[in-house]
């Protein structure tokens, strides 16, 4: 539960500026001695919960403790009368001008939501195109653990039957590039998705290999559409027929 | 903005003309810019079209959709004009986009934003600086979102990329330019506000709640504390002993 909580400091700066707010303290003159040990104290607990979180708050509260030390320390009288620096002085310009970003981020808040009320002519196809690929993307990414154990078994499958089919050792040379030109040719002439298994039956390992890379690539290019979950160790391949976007507005 | 004189004939020059704009602006689904309508009227008409014109037209053109009710207006984001939906009407328009909810942008997306909305064009350090974190993953979501790019870079060492905002970030805040950012009100006002007090209550009373230790038993004489000194009706200000510990 407190995790939740600490999740809303936006940063250590916010939650200095919390600990001023709740004791209505003044900013020009921050006790620095109770707020350090208050705040060291919350960065405490977070360290327990969570050390991620609690990275970013460590240097402020070691300023802050800093600030503490040099506050205590005898200041020397000024020689020619000007004020000597206040050790605050720094932290407390970074506080406000935070204070100011902070309300403008606010602002532009507010901003937003209202405009996001307001929809203009080629809004829907606007949102689709940005959200199409990212989409895409998100699929994929979630599906590479699926094309690398896809990988492995027809690696294992080669190895199995390459010992009992081939006898004779001829050093095979395969490119990937040319990978990439056979799979579209291959899968063109296929009236249905053809599954990696397929394709790889009884191949060398180095084809294998060059094969499946030339796959990424044209997945990465949208060349070719992806269908999982049709064996656990498998994955079937053919020609997109319409374009990422198409397909947002024909799903849409 | 004038309400249209209901005197004009339908066949007038301005009628026309307004017409010109409002196909154009209707047929354009980006902001639509002063120098587009011109090149466009001009090319088919070869009358000369001044800004003035145009700023006319788009008025008359609203007055007249307040006038006959409307469900959109000509406004200018994003450095050009669009036709918008009125904010009365989002619900039905959203539904029919089949958005769940509103979209929200994050505080810390907001506030790095208006970082570099109102100090652009600035580097990742600078970013951090201000807000004391890590800049890396806000850039990066508000570089997907569209609302920030990289604009250059800084003649420091390193030569440290620059960011700054782009048109989607005015058209998507509603911004004719940078310079219809609001703008920052001094410190001052910001202490001063009674906000700052009313959102400090409502503060200490979450944090006062998220930190409530679980009752005790009836027989235990521990003291119902907080490690972090919560002190729920601190409206008092601090007392001078605390105070003194700061001038120490």
């Amino acid at each position: 539960m407190h995790r939740v909580h600490l999740r809303d400091f936006e940063g250590p700066l916010d939650l200095l500026l919390f600990f001023i707010r709740r004791d209505e303290v003044d900013v020009y003159d921050i006790p620095i001695a109770r707020i350090a040990d208050e705040y060291l104290e919350a960065v405490r607990l977070m360290q327990r919960l969570d050390l991620d979180e609690a990275a970013e708050f460590i240097y402020t509260a070691a300023l802050l403790i800093q600030i503490k030390a040099r506050m205590l320390l005898p200041r020397p009288p000024a020689e020619d009368g000007e004020e000597p620096e206040d050790p605050r002085a720094e932290l407390v310009q970074r506080l406000l001008e935070y204070i100011q970003y902070r309300e403008a981020g606010e602002q532009i808040g507010e901003q937003f939501e209202e405009r996001q009320r307001r929809f203009t002519r080629g809004a829907a196809n606007d949102e689709r195109a940005r959200l199409g690929p990212a989409e895409d993307e998100v699929t994929y990414r979630a599906s590479v653990f699926d094309l690398l154990s896809a990988l492995g078994a027809a690696l294992e499958r080669t190895v199995q039957a390459s010992a009992v089919i081939h006898h004779d050792v001829v050093r095979e040379t395969v490119h990937v590039d040319e990978q990439k030109d056979w799979l579209i040719a291959r899968l063109t002439d296929a009236s249905e998705p053809v599954t990696f298994r397929a394709l790889a039956e009884s191949r060398t390992k180095e084809w294998v290999i060059a094969t499946f890379l030339a796959v990424l690539d044209l997945l990465r290019h949208q060349r070719l559409a992806l269908r999982l979950g049709i064996e656990p160790e498998d994955f079937a391949l053919e020609i997109p027929t319409a374009t990422p976007h198409e397909h947002a507005a024909l799903a849409a | 903005m004038e309400p249209v004189s209901p005197d004009r004939v339908s066949d007038a020059p301005d009628d026309r003309f307004d017409q010109s704009v409002e196909a154009l602006i209707f047929a354009s689904d980006v902001p639509l810019r002063d120098e587009d309508v011109a090149r466009a009227i001009g090319e088919v008409t070869g009358a000369d079209t001044t800004l003035e014109d145009i700023v006319a037209a788009v008025e008359r053109l609203n007055a007249a959709y307040r006038a006959t009710g409307r469900a959109f207006r000509v406004e200018q984001w994003g450095g050009g004009y669009r036709l918008a939906t009125i904010p009365e009407q989002a619900g039905v328009v959203r539904a029919l986009f089949e958005q769940e909810a509103e979209k929200r942008l994050s505080r810390s997306l907001l506030e790095t934003l208006a970082v570099i909305a109102y100090k652009q064009p600035v580097t990742k350090p600078e970013i951090e600086h201000v807000r004391g974190v890590g800049a890396d993953y806000a850039l990066r979501q508000l570089m997907e979102r569209g609302f920030v790019d990289v604009v250059g870079r800084a003649d420091a060492i390193g030569r440290p990329l620059l960011y700054g905002t782009t048109d989607r970030f005015l058209d998507q805040f509603g911004l004719g330019d940078l310079s219809d950012l609001p703008t920052p009100r001094e410190v001052e006002e910001i202490l001063a506000d009674p906000r700052f007090s009313r959102e400090r209550a409502q503060l200490l009373a979450e944090w006062a709640a998220d930190n409530q230790p679980p009752p005790p038993p009836a027989d235990s004489s521990e003291p119902v504390g907080t490690r972090l000194r919560v002190v729920v009706s601190s409206d008092s200000p601090p007392t001078p002993s605390e105070a003194d510990d700061a001038d120490g």
